[in-house]
Formats: structure tokens, C-alpha cells, sequence
């Protein structure tokens, strides 16, 4: 992949969620940034580890979750290309979670001195990535909302609901349907229902003709009730430099 | 691993798990199945659609466990003495 597409992801990403001047513009495009592929389901940094770079989603989708003391899983986020998951590692030099990949990835990691340097160089890359990070916070208030207080089949909707709103964003959304690259067990993680649980509401929102989950692609069959399930409302994504 | 399939019913609504899901062992299965049960049951009895819901695990078609949850709420207010 030629270096340009790999910083073209972060920026087209960024550029959605605030206006970016062309020297700042200049200067995220010189980050230098080192590539490395990651199978499906390895780990990219653990929590209790110390974290010295930053990690671009170049390609293929992560996920950021923590593991309590009986092994089970909670998946707190999805990540998808030109995100950069672990942004408060910059600040919070220990993780206090696990970062790892859910498909097969290209990673860009970008040094923590790299970023400092262009944040002190240039205060409005700063704040556009400090924005950022108030963005994914806002986005684990709805994960909490979710978790907490909708039913199974609301909450499975209300997932892919966002991660559609965010795929459109980077032009992965093919009509009616989408990459949603996680097995039963996985969508159980971040639900916090179990596997056969989750295979019950999949199949209920099937026969109810409103989505379908098939080999790693949802597919939205009826848009007004999928709309209607899962409640969602993407003002928390804050979409447009705006907002 | 041994492959264990969850048939649920939710009152009359009955769901076959054709597919099945591998788990460890029998005591992983049964964990499965009891967590199901009162998370299916969580849903519906608040949504006030279904009273109970059974979890019938089998191996292939070897019955194995029936997991069974029942809401049961009385109206202690008119009760008699």
C-alpha cells in the first residue's frame, strides 16, 4: 500500500470531524509511520502495558476490551480504518485495556514523540485530535447507554446502526449492507449477552425482515423498522466539524 | 470439542438451533444454557410478552439438559388470610 493511502485514511478521517488547514494538512501527511500486518484476532497492545506509539487502523477492523477475573470478555469498541483507537495512549502511558485485531489488519504506528512534536508545531492538530478523543468517549456513553438499558435485539441493532453511520463515512457501505466482521461469540462480547443468545436475536431480526447477519456482512432488510429498533441517533458521533 | 445445540421456547415460540456451538464440556454447555436462559428471560418478561422460557440442550439429538425459567408475579395486595 503506497504511504500516502496509509496517512489518507487518518486524514479523511479527521477531516470529517473538523476543518483542517492545508499546512496542518501538510504536516499529518509527514507523520512518519511505520506499517505492520496483524492476523485475525492477535493482540496489538495488552492492558498493563506501556505504550510508546500510537496505532492507525490502516486497514481491516479492531477491537478494545477488557477481560475480568473469571476470563469473560467485555468488547467496549469497534475500530475500522483511520481511527486511531489507542489516541489517549499519548497521555495515559500505561494501557488500561486490551487493544487487538478482529480481522486480518494493516497497522500504522506513529511514535508518541512524532505526534508531541506536531502537536506542539501545530496547536490545531491538537485540538483536532483531542476532539478525537471526546468523540470516543462520547461513543462509550451510547456503548454504556446500550449495554445497560436495551434489550438484546435493540442492542445488536443499535451496534450495527453505528458502525454503519461510521462506515458510510469512509465509503464502506454497499447499499443496504456492510462489513460487521464479528462471529457470535464476539457480537455476545460486546453485548454482554451469550453466543446462543445472540444467535436467538439474529435469527428473530431475520425472520422479522429488518436485518441479516450473515458471514461477516449485515444486511439491512426493511430501513423504517431498522430505524425504529435500534433507536439510534447519531448526533453523539458528531459527524461534521460543526457539531 | 462436542458440539451442543440450544433449542429455546419462549411460551409457544419455538427456536431450533440447527447449527450448534462447540463448547469445552458438558459443564461449559450447561453454563451457556443457564446464562441464555435468564438473559432471554430478562428481555422478554420486562417486554411482558412471554411467563417462560425453556432451554432444551442436547448433544445431536441426545437430549441432555432443560434449563426452565418461570415468572411467576401474585397480586399480594387482594390475597386472603
Amino acid at each position: 500500500m503506497p504511504s500516502d493511502a496509509i496517512r489518507a485514511a487518518l486524514l479523511r478521517r479527521l477531516q470529517t470531524y473538523a476543518a483542517i488547514s492545508e499546512e496542518d494538512t501538510r504536516d499529518i501527511l509527514a507523520l512518519p509511520v511505520t506499517v505492520k500486518k496483524y492476523p485475525a484476532e492477535a493482540a496489538v497492545i495488552s492492558d498493563g502495558q506501556r505504550s510508546t506509539e500510537c496505532c492507525l487502523v490502516v486497514d481491516g477492523f479492531c477491537v478494545r476490551s477488557k477481560t475480568i477475573a473469571d476470563g469473560k470478555r467485555q468488547i467496549l469498541s469497534i475500530h475500522i480504518p483511520g481511527e486511531i483507537p489507542d489516541l489517549m495512549s499519548l497521555f495515559l502511558h500505561v494501557m488500561d485495556h486490551d487493544l487487538s485485531t478482529l480481522t486480518p489488519c494493516t497497522l500504522g504506528f506513529i511514535s508518541h514523540d512524532a505526534l508531541t512534536r506536531l502537536h506542539h508545531r501545530r496547536p490545531n492538530v491538537a485540538e483536532i485530535f483531542w476532539r478525537d478523543t471526546l468523540i470516543d468517549a462520547a461513543m462509550f456513553r451510547e456503548w454504556i447507554v446500550n449495554v445497560g438499558q436495551r434489550p438484546g435485539p435493540a442492542r445488536l441493532a443499535h451496534v450495527m446502526a453505528e458502525l454503519r453511520a461510521r462506515l458510510k463515512v469512509i465509503g464502506r457501505v454497499d447499499g443496504n449492507s456492510f462489513e460487521m466482521p464479528l462471529t457470535q461469540e464476539q457480537i455476545g462480547e460486546a453485548l454482554g449477552i451469550t453466543a446462543v443468545h445472540v444467535n436467538r436475536v439474529a435469527k428473530q431480526l431475520r425472520e422479522d425482515g429488518i436485518v441479516e447477519l450473515q458471514r461477516g456482512r449485515a444486511s439491512v432488510l426493511d430501513e423504517a423498522k431498522f430505524r425504529e429498533l435500534s433507536d439510534f441517533d447519531s448526533r453523539y458521533l458528531h459527524q461534521s466539524p460543526t457539531s | 470439542m462436542p458440539r451442543f445445540h440450544f433449542d429455546i421456547s419462549e411460551d409457544d415460540h419455538f427456536t431450533r438451533d440447527d447449527d450448534g456451538r462447540e463448547f469445552e464440556d458438558v459443564n461449559a454447555a450447561r453454563r451457556e444454557a443457564v446464562e441464555t436462559g435468564a438473559s432471554i428471560a430478562r428481555d422478554s418478561f420486562i417486554a411482558g410478552k412471554v411467563e417462560h422460557v425453556v432451554i432444551n440442550v442436547r448433544e445431536e439429538d441426545a437430549p441432555l439438559l432443560k434449563i426452565s425459567i418461570t415468572l411467576e408475579v401474585e397480586d399480594t395486595a387482594h390475597a386472603t388470610c
